[in-house]
């Protein structure tokens, strides 16, 4: 069997079986349980929830970050195994949205973490929502979801940016 | 035996929401414990004194995430006060119908999320779907499912559709028969019964001293409820009972009050009320304006002065301190949220001697809401 | 009302009392209204009057016998403003006092646990003064951080 047809079988494999990591950060959270649930039951595409990051898969950042919380996701988004995806719900990980003078949130996030999914909406609606899980499993089967690798291959970049933001602009804290 | 630290963290089913809990464990039992917040702070307060009165209005819902119209409301009720306003006879009866809805979808979704805890899984289902069904009530009435922007200084945005009452209607008979499917599947359940009966106590001689507000003090026997102490919209014009512990209707008392048990049994019967003040709000309604007309937004100046409003959400007692000096943006407004007691001392204190088992359990059943501690 | 009987000084304002006092009488005041029934101590805010050179601190009570509201208000200058703290009278004025503290810089004497409670790493002034400007600050900071750049020769 040639390489391309591994490859092949192993991204339907991967689209068919997406396992939501449970992380609940901001605001746009509130629309994830009716996703989940059976009204808008998320489980027939094959995606379940699942509680540690090790055996996750996809990432939702749902809404804004704060400083604090961005430490934690991106020990979270470092521990979980390749090939993995990041969808952001909302306007305030695109632009700052409703926060966009607050001293605390941090405005765009790709700057931080590679996303490969925007959905837009302040905040979407649970239809969005599926549209965008069903927009990444075409990305996947195209072969075009490739935030991981970007996050590998400037990793350096990335690092000083969150290193930026963590510090509030300022020089590194000790102990931080 | 050594004692062992342990982290319930940001990214943790068992908390609920974006909180964490630092505990320190000696064998099973929970000696010490301590929450850390701030994962979610926006800094609200500061953000509201840059912008005008009307301004803020679209902000302030964002701060409660599962019951947004108490902010609403609240902030509405400061902001009249400050200028003098007197709200529409008609806009009082939809904010009530809006407020209970409210209600009763928050008080499904801390069910559901309570019986997660235990492990009974098939109720989460069940709760977040019906409670979709009032989401798509408020689609009908103000355009959006979760953020409403719906309550406005002065009375309401919109009246209400023709339709709206019939539609009402089904889904509030809808939900009272799915209730007592609810009741087998938990209420009445012997797992409920021997996890919940004892656990998470509050002193009940302590627990005003505390802090304790809402559910949590009814469940402690102590029948006090903003809506009958400082009745406002039409609240006193309505015939409505206020659930404490002992009187907790068909449900059996299996404990002395003050535990997870009681405290879920009084949300419970808390929606039955809700169901009922919504029919006899409908029935009242009269005629007439849903706004005053009010001059130009851009050019609101309200009065100096101080104004305290509170609000009785489904998690507690809600306030808004709204401080003026008569110019077109507020000096300061601070918000009182529920579990500002709740999630921080209270939860430090009762966590002591619990079993780590049971950890999640008190904190669902104590309904923290962490954007409110930390806004 | 009763608490204006109680304290005998302070106004009514909107409905609710409100009550002026010093630094060193506002325990005493404290005291003696948990101890006459306004036992559930709602909130304690903080307010910068930046033009009068002033913080004034207001602590909120409510009693469930007399359906009264009552507001206790202490001035403190903006330089060094520091007061006791009043924790063993209600527990959880602790964690309002350590917010107030990490948010204005108003110092509690006797409250140990005055640590970071929402911020994490936070180095410039206190976010809620009045000269500490928001919009600004999210700018020069958020706004600095460069986009990620990409190589030119992207061919997967």
């Amino acid at each position: 069997m040639k390489y391309e047809d591994w490859n092949k079988i192993s991204r339907i494999a991967s689209r068919k079986s997406l396992w939501v990591l449970h992380f609940c950060t901001g605001c746009g959270a509130i629309e994830l349980p009716p996703v989940m649930t059976s009204r808008y039951d998320m489980e027939r595409f094959g995606m379940g929830p699942m509680a540690t990051p090790r055996q996750a898969d996809v990432l939702l950042i749902t809404g804004y970050l704060t400083v604090k919380t961005l430490k934690r996701v991106v020990n979270v988004y470092e521990q979980m195994q390749s090939p993995k995806y990041v969808i952001s719900f909302g306007s305030c990980p695109i632009n700052g949205g409703m926060y966009w003078d607050s001293y605390n949130t941090v405005k765009r996030l790709d700057r931080y973490l590679p996303v490969d999914v925007y959905v837009g909406g302040c905040m979407p609606r649970p239809e969005g929502v599926m549209n965008a899980f069903l927009k990444l499993m075409e990305l996947i089967d195209e072969g075009k979801a490739r935030g991981w690798e970007k996050y590998q291959k400037y990793y350096e970049q990335y690092k000083r940016n969150q290193k930026m933001a963590f510090n509030f602009g300022g020089e590194e804290n000790e102990g931080a | 035996m050594k004692e062992y630290e342990l982290f319930i963290g940001p990214q943790h089913p068992g908390v609920t929401g974006n909180m964490m809990y630092h505990l320190w464990i000696d064998g099973d039992t929970v000696t010490k414990a301590e929450c850390n917040v701030g994962y979610l702070h926006r800094g609200f307060e500061k953000l509201m004194e840059s912008r005008s009165w009307m301004q803020n209005v679209p902000l302030v819902c964002r701060i409660c995430v599962p019951e947004p119209d108490v902010n609403e409301m609240a902030y509405a009720m400061a902001v009249e006060q400050l200028m003098d306003w007197e709200v529409p006879e008609r806009a009082s009866y939809i904010r009530v119908i809006v407020l209970e809805l409210a209600r009763i979808a928050a008080h499904l979704m801390s069910i559901g999320s309570y019986a997660g805890s235990l492990g009974i899984y098939t109720l989460p289902q069940w709760a977040l779907g019906d409670r979709d069904y009032i989401l798509d009530i408020f689609e009908q009435l103000t355009g959006a499912r979760v953020y409403h922007i719906y309550i406005w200084p002065g009375g309401v945005r919109w009246d209400m559709p023709e339709g709206l009452p019939k539609l009402i209607e089904k889904t509030l008979s809808y939900i009272e028969k799915r209730l007592k499917l609810y009741d087998d599947v938990l209420f009445r359940n012997r797992v409920f019964f021997d996890r919940a009966a004892g656990i998470g106590v509050i002193p009940k001689n302590k627990a005003i001293g505390w802090g304790v507000t809402g559910p949590n003090l009814r469940a402690c026997g102590y029948g006090y409820d903003t809506r009958k102490l400082e009745p406002y919209a039409v609240y006193d014009e309505i015939d409505f009972k206020v659930v404490k512990y002992p009187e907790l209707g068909d449900f059996e008392v299996i404990s002395d009050g003050c535990d997870a048990y009681t405290r879920m049994i009084v949300r419970r019967l808390e929606i039955d009320q809700s169901i009922s003040i919504v029919r006899q709000a409908l029935r009242k309604m009269p005629e007439g304006e849903h706004i005053i007309k009010h001059p130009n937004w851009l050019k609101w100046k309200a009065p100096a002065g101080y104004a305290f409003k509170r609000v009785e959400s489904s998690k507690g007692e809600y306030g808004y301190f709204v401080v003026s000096d008569g110019s077109s943006k507020p000096v300061r407004i601070h918000v009182r949220g529920p579990s500002y007691t709740h999630g921080v001392n209270v939860a430090e204190t009762i966590l002591k001697g619990a079993n780590m088992a049971d950890v999640s359990q008190i904190l669902f059943s104590l309904d923290v809401c962490p954007p409110d501690i930390e806004r | 009302m009763k608490a204006l009987e109680l304290i005998e000084k302070g106004e009514e304002m909107h409905g609710r009392a409100y009550i002026k006092s010093d630094r060193d009488e506002v325990s005493s005041i404290i005291k003696k209204l948990k101890e006459n029934g306004f036992d559930h101590f709602v909130m304690l805010s903080c307010i910068d009057w930046i033009d009068e050179n002033e913080f004034e601190l207001v602590y909120h009570l409510w009693s469930y016998e007399y359906k009264e509201h009552v507001m206790v208000s202490v001035r403190l200058p903006r330089d060094s403003p520091s007061i006791g703290s009043m924790h063993g009278l209600f527990p959880q004025i602790e964690t309002y006092e350590r917010e107030v503290h990490e948010m204005y810089g108003v110092d509690f004497e006797g409250n140990s646990r005055l640590t970071p409670f929402l911020l994490d790493g936070w180095r410039d002034i206190p976010p809620m003064r009045k000269d500490f400007d928001s919009k600004k600050f999210a700018e020069d900071v958020f706004d600095n951080i460069p986009e990620i750049k990409e190589e030119e020769d992207e061919g997967i």
